[in-house]
């Protein structure tokens, strides 16, 4: 009898902690895209930023810049230098984003204006110094703007992925879908792809270099590839440093004018 | 002239021994642009309107709390002498709560776009009328600045020891500007009195609050200046036979200005609203009528201006609409009680930002008339920019119906390094 009664508690135990432990192996695309947005990046981080825009002839245009990004529960600042092309040299960005969901803050100085004018938030879908990077590309995606499906797992490159697939919830937004893969042991994406208001694949993003810096899983290299037109954009990433602790005095009207 | 003379020298010497100073010590940066702009009239039969050659190079250097910045440039055109001449060159001392610049500046303020409303510490270089780039059209002052930061907030003096008027076209330029006098008789120009002293007593004094803020931006100004415009006192000669004068003495003087504005921008939806304002005492306005001393009447006057920004389909567009309010008019005067304008500005870019395509026009309201600014821009290679553009202004009479016979077409082949 006694023994009867301790083979059905295992019974019982493996029932229903069977699920639960399956629920920890395979997470909700929610779960999943939650974890990566979550993941730690520090309070503020400041690197260089280079794209080399590809045209289909294989033609080269760079652009650098300068960036700074600080974060508290509340807000993400970010202010970003223009080095080069020389015409664009001296201006500056600055963007607030903000944890409520309200939207950003942008502000741009031009130095033949000489001034700080803030701009429209609304542009988000505009392309980044004629990269193949929107704004929107550029930025953290709050989990909660789309519906997410884990739809598959699958190897790249040798790392096991996740595969999840986001819908967004505005109907107006520039994409029908994106499709993500994300890496299972470091909760990092490693390629995505992007579908545009007509289903249709538009741009694919792939990260060829990512390195653990100051134990921050940090992106180094991406390509972003316009499948419609056949132009990339390869974005990199140098001189990061991690939590020096950038002053909010880095994020203002008089650091934007007096740049680097 | 001589305490002028040496104040700048002084400017001059502390300029270069700090420039001199950080050469050693700093990484000196180079840039600049060289420019060639073509323009021609369309209605005279392909008349040039402008050949000029561009260089303009600015260097700028700095440690960790000072800087210097010097942008010598020079223009040359085939219908005048070689003009070398230096936009800027001031030195920056870096503090941790303030900044300090002196030397030739500029100083920009407002969020009004090509009107000039609060806009008042740097004169304008109004020679090609409003056709250059607003940067070459505001001229650098000799100033001293101090900037004070709390926060977002910024706190800003500027003074102007030396009076830099705006610079007129000539009287043979295209863009001379109609003057208008009481009686059709010969006038005599009596420039003694353009220039005032250098003294304290005439030096310009400039405050600014500024804070760019979560939702709105906002920015407050106070002046007390000198009129970078002339007003024209006019005496009248009467004859001896009595009646209308046989000629008139018009004798151009700058005027002490009192102004207390500001500006504002916020987002509201998808949409940048910006808004401008000052009010201004002191003003000169001329008059028809030669019994009125120096046939000149002195009033206050209002400037404003509303203004949206917006995205459709793409396409950036701003819109403007600026009104100048006189107070207590009086019907002699020459400039009505109210005049009003608007701006429009639609720009997108293509081909990955390769190519910009831009329309900036202006529209007098009072007079019907316009000007209308298209333009067409190929980034040939990163730093060379192609530019063809046209200048079209329309109706017969009012700021830009005056240069209707002034249409031209022109291209900018510039280079920037």
């Amino acid at each position: 009898m006694k023994t009867k009664m301790i083979l059905t508690g295992i019974i019982m135990v493996a029932l229903f902690t069977l699920p639960v432990s399956q629920v920890k192996s395979q997470p909700s695309g929610k779960q999943v895209v939650e974890r990566v947005y979550h993941s730690p990046s520090g309070d503020d981080m400041k690197s260089n930023l280079s794209m080399t825009l590809i045209n289909a002839r294989g033609e080269q245009r760079v652009r650098e810049l300068r960036q700074f990004m600080k974060t508290t529960s509340e807000v993400e600042k970010k202010i970003m230098f223009f080095l080069s092309p020389p015409d664009v040299r001296n201006t500056s960005f600055m963007n607030f984003s903000y944890a409520d969901g309200r939207d950003d803050d942008q502000w741009i100085y031009l130095p033949a204006l000489q001034r700080v004018r803030r701009i429209s938030s609304d542009s988000k879908s505009d392309y980044f110094m004629g990269s193949d990077f929107t704004y929107d590309d550029l930025g953290d995606r709050h989990p909660d703007e789309d519906r997410h499906t884990l739809t598959g797992e699958e190897t790249l490159d040798g790392h096991a992925c996740y595969i999840v697939e986001s819908r967004p919830r505005d109907s107006n937004y520039m994409y029908s879908k994106t499709v993500t893969w994300v890496m299972k042991d470091r909760y990092l994406g490693l390629k995505r792809e992007f579908y545009d208001q007509n289903g249709k694949l538009l741009k694919t993003l792939k990260v060829s270099e990512f390195e653990k810096i100051n134990g921050f899983w940090t992106i180094l290299e991406t390509e972003m590839h316009n499948n419609q037109r056949n132009h990339r954009t390869i974005m990199r990433l140098s001189n990061i440093q991690y939590n020096t602790g950038i002053s909010d005095n880095q994020f203002t009207e008089r650091s934007m004018s007096r740049g680097l | 002239m001589k305490k002028t003379a040496q104040l700048q020298l002084l400017l001059l010497f502390f300029l270069f021994t700090g420039t001199a100073s950080l050469y050693g010590q700093s990484h000196v940066q180079f840039n600049g642009f060289a420019r060639n702009y073509l323009g021609v009239f369309t209605r005279e039969g392909g008349r040039l309107s402008i050949v000029q050659n561009t260089f303009d190079m600015e260097i700028s250097g700095r440690m960790e709390s000072v800087s210097f910045t010097v942008n010598p440039y020079i223009n040359h055109q085939f219908d005048r002498s070689l003009e070398p001449g230096l936009r800027e060159a001031y030195l920056d001392l870096y503090f941790s709560n303030f900044d300090f610049r002196i030397g030739r500046q500029q100083v920009i303020y407002g969020k009004a776009e090509g009107v000039f409303i609060t806009d008042v510490v740097s004169p304008k270089d109004m020679r090609e009328f409003l056709l250059p780039d607003f940067n070459e059209i505001r001229m650098g002052i000799t100033a001293a600045k101090l900037n004070y930061y709390r926060g977002a907030s910024t706190f800003e003096a500027v003074w102007v020891p030396v009076f830099t008027p705006a610079r007129e076209p000539d009287h043979q330029s295209p863009w001379s500007p109609e003057i208008s006098f009481p009686y059709p008789v010969p006038v005599n120009m009596d420039f003694s009195e353009k220039m005032p002293e250098t003294t304290l007593e005439n030096s310009e004094l400039f405050f600014r609050y500024s804070r760019l803020g979560r939702s709105m931006d906002i920015e407050m100004v106070a002046a007390h200046f000198l009129d970078e415009n002339p007003s024209m006192h006019i005496q009248p000669h009467i004859s001896s036979h009595g009646g209308m004068p046989d000629s008139l003495t018009a004798t151009p003087k700058h005027h002490r200005l009192t102004m207390g504005g500001g500006s504002f921008s916020l987002p509201v939806s998808n949409v940048i609203v910006r808004g401008e304002a000052a009010f201004y005492n002191g003003k000169q306005f001329q008059t028809m009528n030669p019994n009125i001393n120096s046939a000149l009447i002195e009033k206050q006057y209002l400037h404003y201006m509303a203004g949206m920004d917006i995205n459709i389909w793409d396409w950036n567009v701003s819109m403007q609409f600026i009104q100048e309010y006189i107070l207590d008019h009086q019907d002699e005067m020459i400039q009505d009680k109210m005049e009003n304008m608007a701006t429009l500005m639609v720009r997108n870019t293509f081909l990955r930002e390769k190519l910009d395509v831009e329309l900036f026009a202006y529209a007098g309201i009072n007079y019907e008339d316009a000007l209308i600014r298209p333009s067409v821009g190929y980034q040939y290679a990163d730093g060379f920019h192609i530019l063809a553009g046209a200048n079209i202004f329309l109706g017969d009479e009012g700021r830009f119906g005056q240069f209707n016979n002034n249409d031209m077409v022109y291209t900018k082949i510039k280079y920037s390094f």
